[in-house]
């Protein structure tokens, strides 16, 4: 990787002039992070007006703690995602925590035997974009995903919600996580 | 450990699932150096990247307005220390200092009124939060009562030639109404909405009430009780023009029998 000859839209780049206080390269960042880090939130919380608040105090941090960012730890756009989805899960738990969910949750799991119930294969098509990449994972190893990424569980909590052996799970996981990365053409390697 | 109980780790972990003793296991990895730990770490991080990236959704343009907005206002506060210039002169210059403390003056009220706007926006926001969580308990809890009564029954609504992986779930009960939960349906287009049916034998369609989608396919109604109708045969769901009819008009999406 070379390191001199920085383009304007170097994200390393960006993080640093943000640190110097920099609205435009903000802007640019954002422009190229809030996205994805939308579709993660919303995922965890479908609810659009408390993704769209974690969404702003997430970038609201980016813009307030750029200059701790640490390019040897993770790439901007790591930084940014993963804090999106913490910051996604703690939203969920506060809101769990007021029982708000369990009605998402009845929901969920009939709309979910809904989708599974007779014949997953076909459901593969026409989802839209936002389940595209998940949705073509084997459900056993969907929901693993699902529950640990999108909903915080430990591997515990899993094994205890599907009534699987704890080694079942995180095997599950990993061959999740490596299919998805064929099907979805990943293989990048995860720094610049 | 070997190299695939090594792997099973490092995915859970990057999952943010790994708890207990494997967890302080795989740390004490990570803080080591360990070279294979550290490389499969980095690949399932990768790969929830690829995953975020698969999931992106445009946000509202509001929320970047509103972020811009506040760094401005923040500035206007204090503007970044980073780029203040070291102070050289130990001399100062006091009609320079009263400028700028009238400035800063003016620069406060500013703030004051931007932060209690935002304040407000907050506020707003909560009194959102809460009329949305009476609206959901209120229907947590007559789901509930629907699911308890033994005379509730199931409907499995199949897709049909518009949409053939669209899926639902009627949960229906003649006294007390019901609930439709559907997922998989075409987006609604502009001036259309879908309407739910209920048909007895061989009368015609009743109208059941309208729904929309979300982005992800997902849509629910609340049905009350169909008065004078008897057994429902069969549940459809039809895409109408908005406002839906009082007979169906428009392709069918979903169908299933009781």
């Amino acid at each position: 990787m070379p390191s001199t000859g920085a383009s304007p839209e170097d994200p390393g780049a960006l993080v640093a002039r943000i640190a110097r206080g920099d609205r435009e390269a903000f802007s640019r960042l954002y422009d190229a992070y809030a996205g994805p880090a939308f579709g993660l939130i919303r995922r965890v919380l479908r609810d659009p007006e408390a993704s769209k608040d974690v969404l702003q105090e997430v970038f609201w941090q980016v813009w307030r703690e750029a200059a701790r960012y640490d390019p040897g730890r993770a790439s901007p756009e790591a930084w940014i995602l993963m804090r999106a989805k913490s910051r996604a899960i703690d939203r969920l738990r506060s809101m769990r925590r007021r029982d708000r969910t369990f009605v998402t949750a009845v929901d969920d799991s009939v709309a979910r035997a809904a989708e599974t119930g007779d014949d997953p294969p076909a459901l593969v098509a026409d989802r839209g974009l936002v389940e595209r990449g998940l949705d073509r994972l084997p459900d056993a190893q969907r929901r693993v995903i699902e529950l640990a990424f999108f909903e915080g569980l430990t591997q515990s909590e899993i094994a205890a919600r599907l009534g699987e052996p704890l080694g079942t799970v995180k095997t599950r996981a990993r061959l999740g996580l490596e299919r998805l990365r064929s099907l979805l053409g990943g293989g990048r390697p995860s720094t610049t | 450990m070997n190299h695939q109980e090594l792997r099973d780790l490092a995915a859970m972990y990057a999952l943010g699932g790994l708890d207990g003793e494997e967890r302080a296991r795989f740390e004490a990895l990570l803080r080591s150096g360990d070279p294979d730990a550290t490389a499969a770490l980095s690949e399932f991080e990768g790969d929830l990247l690829t995953l975020a990236r698969d999931t992106a959704e445009a946000p509202p343009p509001s929320v970047k307005a509103e972020l811009m907005a506040r760094i401005a206002a923040e500035a206007r506060h204090d503007a970044p220390s980073a780029e203040a210039p070291a102070i050289r002169r130990r001399r100062v210059l006091w009609p320079a200092v009263w400028a700028a403390v009238m400035a800063a003056g003016i620069a406060a009220v500013a703030v004051g009124v931007l932060v209690s706007a935002s304040y407000e926006t907050r506020l707003a926001a909560l009194a959102r939060e809460s009329t949305a969580l009476r609206a959901d308990i209120e229907r947590q809890q007559q789901i509930i009562a629907l699911l308890r009564d033994p005379a509730t029954e199931m409907v499995a609504l199949s897709g049909l030639e518009p949409s053939p992986s669209a899926r639902a779930r009627m949960i229906w009960n003649s006294q007390a109404g019901g609930l439709l939960v559907a997922a998989g349906l075409p987006p609604t287009p502009e001036g259309k909405t879908y309407q739910l049916w209920a048909i007895a034998g061989k009368n015609a369609p009743v109208p059941a009430g309208v729904f929309a989608v979300d982005a992800t396919g997902k849509g629910s109604l609340r049905v009350p009780p169909l008065g004078g109708m008897g057994k429902v045969d069969v549940f459809a769901v039809t895409l109408e023009p908005a406002g839906g009819l009082p007979a169906p008009s428009g392709q069918m999406y979903l169908a299933g029998k009781s």
